[in-house]
């Protein structure tokens, strides 16, 4: 699903934000990536969901070596691919459903099933009653549920979120999560970058720690109940040297 | 559910508000202009229809004291050479109160004041396909009664063509100006808006738009708007061209043609804003394009 090989994340002339990164991950699995601020999380799914190009390096999305793809093979790469942003990205002048609309028209599907899948995200993630309001007038937890709603609307391949439960609160964090493994149990690949050592520990998936522009993986310890996904040791080396 | 809202809200601009009205400035412009080509074409094609195949004869006035039989003698021995050269089709003197009506204009209507000893004219007609020697003609004329002048009309239609050739020159000149400041306009605003909703066509692009679903926004904007000028500019230039033709038939000016537009040309006219407007289309969606085409 992602492989990086050899990877090199810098801005301009500044110094390295990560180097060496190599490690690759399976269709069908759970990562976090987690690590200090500033240590690159959101650089690596950057690189992800191709907003950037790594400064050196190789990196293959979907079989397909990314410097290879031109801007419109780009475009339906990443339709296949949803994304929680950090500060949400709602468009301010569209309604909630609309904004969680966007990606089914911006893929062209038919208008009533649209409005039927946008209902149903919309009450499934409790804000039925919000469909007409503006982001502007919903709260940072209400915008990060829409947010969550529009990157997983169209059922991406690869869901990638930056600090998806950061505004909301407990009970809506877990479900939001729970809605996240419901996604990877039907093939979606998963990668979540977070803070929270609590959620890491709530669900048992392999982690990506980044530390001193290094990447280190943390395999998960099998839990008794079974609910936990299987690790994937062999997806990524253990360690990838800077 | 509230439902389809612009993807880039573009008709939240300012700058793009006022693009309607700029737009229906140039093409006011354009039209005027257009028409103008328009209305001096056909004013010369009537001028030529109107003169083709025909001269003018004038015969001298005598002496301020002539008997008039002697004069009228005069004219028909004139008229006699005329209708015997092969090519005149028709030949017939003016009488006093045709030649009234052709001076009038110029010399003004109180005829008592003018004082002014006048030639006879002859009209006459000639055989389109086999119209006479003039050179000949002529020189037989100022035999039969000499000071004889003919006066074909090639010498002030042919400046006149000049004229408004260079008049019709100037006018695709202005058409052209006003369609390059049209395109540079839609250029500039365009990309003002790239820059402005920049934030929301990365979004876009993130998720999954193609660079024809952002032009698409952005030439949809600039058809809406150039269509909105056009019906502006449009109901002025109508309004404008009536008005000057009601004051041409007021002022009644002999020698400035009818200020008249055929019923196609009215509809080429109708045609200009749709015709802005498509192109107002194509240049956004092409500046949007190649914007795009330099962004990572």
């Amino acid at each position: 699903m992602i492989r990086f090989e050899d990877v090199v994340i810098s801005y301009g002339e500044g110094p390295e934000v990560l180097s060496g990164v190599t490690f690759h991950l399976a269709p069908g699995s759970f990562h976090f990536i987690t690590g200090p601020s500033g240590a690159g999380k959101s650089s690596l799914l950057r690189l992800m969901y191709l907003a950037n190009m790594p400064s050196a390096g190789q990196i293959y999305l979907f079989g397909q070596p990314v410097e290879n793809i031109n801007r419109k093979g780009r475009a339906e790469l990443r339709r296949k691919i949803g994304v929680v942003f950090q500060d949400f990205r709602l468009l301010p002048h569209m309604t909630a459903a609309e904004n969680v609309a966007l990606p089914l028209r911006i893929a062209g599907r038919p208008e009533d099933k649209i409005k039927q899948h946008v209902a149903e995200l919309l009450a499934w993630v409790g804000l039925a009653d919000h469909c007409d309001d503006l982001p502007e007038t919903l709260s940072g937890g209400q915008q990060q549920r829409i947010a969550i709603a529009r990157a997983v609307i169209t059922r991406p391949s690869l869901l990638l979120a930056d600090e998806p439960t950061g505004n909301v609160d407990d009970r809506i964090a877990l479900r939001l999560l729970y809605l996240f493994e419901e996604l990877n149990k039907m093939g979606t690949t998963v990668v979540i970058a977070t803070h929270s050592e609590q959620l890491m520990a709530r669900l048992n998936h392999p982690v990506i720690r980044l530390t001193d522009k290094a990447l280190y993986l943390e395999t998960p310890q099998p839990k008794a109940s079974g609910t936990a996904i299987e690790a994937e040791a062999e997806d990524v080396p253990e360690e990838s040297a800077a | 559910m509230r439902w389809k809202a612009a993807e880039v809200p573009l008709n939240r601009d300012a700058s793009e508000r006022f693009l309607p009205w700029l737009m229906a400035f140039l093409i006011y412009l354009g039209a005027l202009a257009l028409a103008a080509a328009m209305a001096v074409h056909n004013a010369v094609g009537h001028w030529d229809s109107g003169l083709a195949g025909k001269l003018t004869v004038q015969v001298m006035p005598g002496a301020a004291d002539e008997n008039p039989a002697i004069t009228a003698e005069r004219v028909a021995r004139v008229l006699e050479e005329l209708r015997a050269t092969q090519g005149v089709v028709q030949a017939h003197a003016l009488d006093e109160e045709e030649i009234v009506d052709l001076l009038e204009p110029w010399l003004g209507g109180a005829t008592e004041s003018w004082n002014l000893p006048l030639p006879q004219v002859v009209a006459v007609e000639l055989d389109r396909d086999r119209p006479p020697d003039l050179t000949a003609l002529s020189a037989r004329l100022g035999e039969v009664e000499p000071g004889t002048a003919i006066d074909d009309h090639q010498r002030w239609l042919g400046e006149l063509l000049d004229l408004i050739r260079g008049l019709q020159i100037l006018a695709i000149g202005v058409i052209a100006l006003v369609a390059l400041a049209s395109i540079g306009a839609i250029v500039f605003i365009t990309r003002t808006g790239m820059a402005i909703h920049r934030p929301v066509i990365d979004l876009l692009h993130l998720i999954g738009a193609q660079d024809s679903f952002v032009a698409w926004q952005f030439q949809l904007h600039a058809l809406k708007q150039g269509l909105r000028g056009g019906v502006v500019a449009l109901a002025l230039t109508v309004l404008t061209l009536l008005s000057l033709g009601y004051l041409l038939q007021r002022a009644d000016i002999a020698f400035l043609p009818a200020v008249s537009l055929s019923a196609w040309e009215w509809c080429v006219l109708a045609l200009l804003p749709l015709l802005a407007a498509s192109v107002a289309m194509i240049t956004a969606r092409i500046t949007v394009l190649a914007t795009l085409a330099r962004m990572p």
